[in-house]
């Protein structure tokens, strides 16, 4: 029976892994708690997601580490394959005994980690980029025990937002591109809707798959409409393509786009010289004093903006999660862990900073029994029932060192738009 | 100690789900010769079409029909093999390069559709509204687990009994006759287009099966469970095993998925977070090197194909 | 309409040079090399190295030719380029190709090619980032050849087809005029006699690498101009150059060059009836069509 034999063979090398590893975390420095995180740190735009947030569990360590322990986070490259990630977040809650899993991107990714393991194990999960409407239902079913966070705004605000955008600027026809995944096929049927909605004809809606050889066919389609501006919900690679392919074609500058745009690759490589009429939509910290301190201290960090997809919003999500670890105590599990996400992004908690002192001073009023309102670099996060959360918006421009905003939406206001 | 036994568990069920699939290859490919560039496409086929058939209804796509879970994994395995019969009636008979380009490109097609046709398969946001089988009784937790491995098992076991016997078969021996010589085989006359179309769809609801559990495990499936990755997954677990021996496709999935899983572990336990984002790709390279080593220096794989001679009528395993 | 027909014979110069290495290739090696359009990458980064290289040693070649975006020192790098990636083939083949052909697997390269286009991708995108690049970030706007109906075309891509265009007469002129050429079509249709009439059988693979090599090369700054250069280009193209491939017919110069432009005006094409989220489905469908009409393609010779 060779077959049992080869199958015992595998079993007893991952069994001599596992001792291997519960050695070495018997030797670490003591107490410190461990946290995992399964991003896909192979793929161009998940690297600065990960290192992102690295840096949070950096900034809490220097204010002390959280309930009581230095952080320690565990970082898996999903390699966007879903059971590479999976696997991934089963060694890191089963081996590592991790309680809080910051991740995934890819909603295909994020919900069999969700599903098979975090909820399971009763761990919660923390998302920045995960934008399915899947989770939503989900949480609806009752079937996440209250275990998800996602500091991703759902795409309504960006796509609403979108659409005000081409009201103001008095665009009459609008060709819309989006990236054929899970997101970029919600947020650019809620764009469509809402440009009718605001009485703006949308003169082609066309999906854009990634890595296809040419883009011109598609061009030239959004093209051959005559709009008076152009829509992009699409990461920065296949948008510079298309932008240099519709500027050369003799396309309008006028141009709209996601946040995911919010690159200096895309900036660079299509110019400054037509980029002056683009508009770009984000959701966006409140208007406090400290509004500006991520970026702030992003630059001088990482020495460039937090320009790309997911930054703050992976920012957010490692903080909030690290937050609601430092209001759950020490030793806490999972499930205690998201019943103190509310306790940190309470409305009416003393309001703190997303930086090293914003968390500082969390941990002082945590400690004395008080509740936080967590400003964060995405805004004033504050999670639904379903752990989705709702956010201001801005418009931005670019400029030649980064992006600059144009206008501030509130809270309020985008309540309004997205409600149309 | 649980916890790792907790992850054993996960981790031999992944392994053996995958094993299925190539012990699949393994009959079109090591047995018969086929060049299937499009293993993805078949399990694909088999975790779409069990979810469909078992899951809940869901406002947004096809689904909803709540068929016993055995019925609806049967019908998964099905969509694979009538998948299979589609693309081999109409590509068996090309070159047998062509035939690697044509289940490539199918399985692109496939992944595309899955993508798009939201009405059908929920588009990129994946396939959701499954209820695993028996979950009321077993909850989610490890108990859940151990019984799914335990069912994972004995189909893993079943496939490779099956295998063992069709392929010491006449029908096993006019498979190896064909990828050998076909015309030798024609002048005998057999019929080496149907012969081989059996083994093409044979192979695919197998690998239609693993997919069908593949979904099952996760209760969730989505375009990119099926990228060609997993295709060239499956692909080096056979090469490294050994192509033609079912017990070499066995040993080569647990050791190529031990190997994927145990390299990020280390890397991301002893590597640099700078380095980290280098670690995808390292660990393709290897792999990559791996393959093309294994063909250099020892091409029949870990466990090699052993020349069956029927008529002693040399006892099974 | 037109515009679209216009686009695609664009697109599709680009796939006719990959095409017509990997139709050689296929057709005297007998196998269907999924890393052909790594070979891509490979002569568009190294172009990109070489351009920065000459640029600086000769600063006089960093101005652009005439109206085009490309720069003298790239016009300079295309060549070297084309020797690296050419040299490139001949040493894949040496290291891996000729070792498990000799084992005489046939199939088995199919499988190697697969890994190898692994390795080189993922090579590349340690060494050079994962990042897209550009050899010019100058935009140059299309020429407007036509207002109704609206035909407009980019000098770059004027240029692409018309260099595309003379290197396959070329091609086609020394394969069917030279006795070199005699001895390639040979050692294709039948290497052992070939070999029995004293044709040397390792040189002329070594020539096929050469002159496959090469074309990809080309193909690969031509794509860098008038797209962008990343580590992902094979595997983006290694698809839409095997339909190619299949439509000419293997070992058909003339039949790659027209399978290119067909896949390339399929393409384009295609987005007018199919949505355009389908577009990755077309090369395949392309491939199954004429395969179903015409198995051995449109100009290859049936063989077993």
């Amino acid at each position: 029976m060779k077959y049992l034999t080869a199958n015992r063979y595998a079993l007893g090398l991952a069994t001599a892994l596992g001792i291997a590893l519960a050695a070495g975390s018997a030797s670490a420095q003591e107490c410190t708690t461990k946290i995992g995180a399964v991003l896909p740190t192979s793929v161009d735009w998940g690297k600065p997601i990960a290192e992102t947030a690295q840096y949070v569990v950096d900034q809490v360590n220097e204010a002390g580490g959280a309930a009581g322990c230095k952080i320690e986070m565990v970082l898996r490259d999903s390699q966007v394959d879903p059971k590479v990630g999976v696997d991934a977040a089963k060694a890191l809650v089963d081996i590592d005994g991790v309680q809080v899993l910051i991740g995934a991107v890819s909603s295909g990714v994020t919900m069999p980690i969700l599903t098979s393991v975090a909820v399971p194990a009763g761990v919660a999960e923390f998302s920045c980029c995960s934008s399915s409407g899947a989770f939503t239902k989900l949480a609806e079913e009752g079937k996440l025990k209250g275990l998800w966070f996602r500091t991703f705004a759902t795409s309504n605000v960006q796509a609403a937002v979108g659409a005000k955008v081409a009201k103001d600027q008095g665009y009459k026809s609008v060709a819309v591109l989006y990236k054929n995944d899970d997101w970029g096929q919600d947020i650019g049927k809620l764009v469509a809707g809402h440009l009718e909605a605001q009485g703006i004809k949308v003169t082609s809606l066309i999906a854009i798959n990634d890595g296809q050889p040419s883009y011109r066919a598609e061009v030239t389609e959004a093209i051959s409409g005559n709009p008076e501006a152009l829509y992009m919900a699409l990461y920065p690679t296949e948008g510079t393509s298309i932008v240099r392919d519709w500027l050369s074609l003799g396309g309008t500058q006028n141009m709209i786009g996601a946040n995911s745009l919010k690159s200096d690759e895309f900036r660079n490589n299509v110019g400054m010289q037509y980029l002056g009429s683009f508009r770009g939509t984000d959701t966006s910290s409140p208007r406090v004093a400290s509004a500006d301190a991520f970026v702030a201290q992003y630059k001088e960090h990482f020495g460039k903006e937090p320009n790309g997809p997911g930054l703050a919003n992976s920012y957010d999500a490692t903080m909030i999660a690290l937050l609601a670890m430092e209001a759950a105590g020490k030793d806490a599990k999972g499930a205690d862990i998201a019943a103190a996400v509310a306790r940190v992004t309470d409305p009416s908690g003393e309001p703190v900073t997303a930086d090293k002192d914003g968390f500082a001073k969390a941990k002082e009023i945590l400690a004395g029994g008080g509740n936080v309102l967590y400003q964060g670099a995405t805004g004033n996060v504050r999670f639904d029932a379903n752990g989705d959360v709702s956010a201001p918006a801005v418009v931005w421009t670019f400029t030649e060192e980064g992006t600059k905003e144009d206008s501030y939406i509130t809270l309020e206001e985008v309540g309004e738009l997205t409600a149309k | 100690m649980t916890g790792i036994i907790s992850y054993l568990v996960f981790f031999t069920t992944m392994a053996s789900i995958l094993a299925i699939a190539t012990l699949g290859l393994n009959l079109q490919w090591g047995n018969t010769g086929l060049f299937n560039g499009g293993v993805a496409a078949f399990f694909g086929a088999g975790a779409y079409g069990t979810l469909l058939l078992g899951g809940t209804s869901q406002e947004d796509h096809l689904g909803g029909f709540e068929l016993p879970y055995v019925v609806a994994l049967a019908g998964g395995m099905a969509a694979a093999g009538i998948l299979a019969w589609v693309v081999g009636v109409l590509t068996l008979r090309m070159r047998r390069d062509y035939l690697a380009i044509s289940t490539f490109g199918m399985a692109i097609v496939f992944e595309n559709v899955m993508r798009n046709a939201e009405w059908l398969s929920g588009g990129a946001k994946g396939l959701r509204g499954f209820e695993r089988p028996l979950r009321d009784a077993l909850g989610d937790g490890f108990a859940y687990n151990a019984a799914f491995l335990a069912v994972v098992l004995v189909l893993l076991f079943a496939t490779y009994r099956f295998l063992q016997v069709l392929v010491r078969s006449p029908f096993g021996r006019l498979l190896r006759a064909i990828r050998e010589d076909e015309t030798a085989a024609r002048s005998l006359g057999k019929s080496p287009a149907r012969v081989r179309l059996t083994a093409f769809v044979t192979g695919s609801v197998i690998m239609g099966l693993a997919g069908g559990l593949y979904a099952t495990f996760y209760a969730f499936v989505s375009p990119q469970d099926v990228l060609p990755t997993l295709t060239f997954q499956i692909w080096a677990m056979l090469i490294v095993g050994g192509a033609g021996n079912n017990r070499g496709a066995v040993f080569g999935a647990f050791l190529i998925w031990a190997a994927w899983t145990a390299s990020g572990w280390l890397l991301s336990r002893f590597a640099p977070v700078d380095a980290q984002i280098y670690t995808g790709s390292i660990q393709y390279v290897l792999i990559g090197l791996v393959i093309v080593g294994m063909l250099l220096w020892r091409p029949q794989g870990l466990l090699p194909e052993r020349l069956v001679i029927s008529q002693s009528g040399q006892a099974p395993s | 309409m037109i515009q679209h027909l216009i686009d695609g014979i664009l697109i599709g110069a680009i796939l006719s040079l990959g095409a017509t290495g990997l139709t050689m290739v296929m057709h005297m090696l007998r196998f269907a090399n999924f890393s052909h359009a790594e070979l891509l990458s490979i002569g568009a980064y190294s172009a990109l190295v070489f351009e920065q290289l000459f640029k600086a040693v000769l600063p006089f070649t960093a101005g652009t030719i005439g109206p085009l975006s490309m720069t003298w020192a790239l016009a300079v790098a295309m060549i070297a380029s084309m020797a690296v990636t050419g040299a490139s083939a001949v040493l894949f083949d040496k290291l891996i190709f000729k070792r498990v052909r000799e084992k005489g697997e046939e199939l088995s390269m199919v499988f190697a090619s697969f890994g190898l286009a692994l390795i080189i991708r993922n090579v590349i995108g340690l060494v050079f980032g994962l990042q897209t690049q550009l050899f010019s970030k100058d935009i140059i706007f299309a020429t407007v050849l036509s207002r109704d109906p609206l035909i407009m075309v980019k000098p770059d891509q004027i240029a692409v087809l018309a260099i595309t265009l003379l290197i396959i007469f070329a091609l086609h002129l020394i394969l069917s005029r030279t006795t070199y050429g005699y001895a390639l079509r040979a050692v294709a249709e039948n290497p052992s006699l070939a070999q029995v009439n004293g044709i040397n059988l390792q040189r002329m693979i070594v020539t096929v690498w050469l002159i496959g090599g090469g074309l990809a090369a080309l193909a690969g700054v031509f794509y860098g101009l008038t797209n962008q250069i990343s580590p992902v280009i094979g595997r983006d193209l290694v698809l839409p150059v095997f339909a190619a491939t299949i439509v000419g017919g293997l070992g058909s110069i003339y039949g790659a060059l027209l399978g290119g432009f067909i896949v390339g005006i399929a393409a384009n094409l295609a987005l007018t009836v199919l949505p355009s989220g389908y577009s990755p489905s077309v090369p395949f469908l392309i491939i199954l069509a004429v395969l179903l009409v015409r198995p051995h393609g449109l100009f290859g010779e049936e063989r077993q």
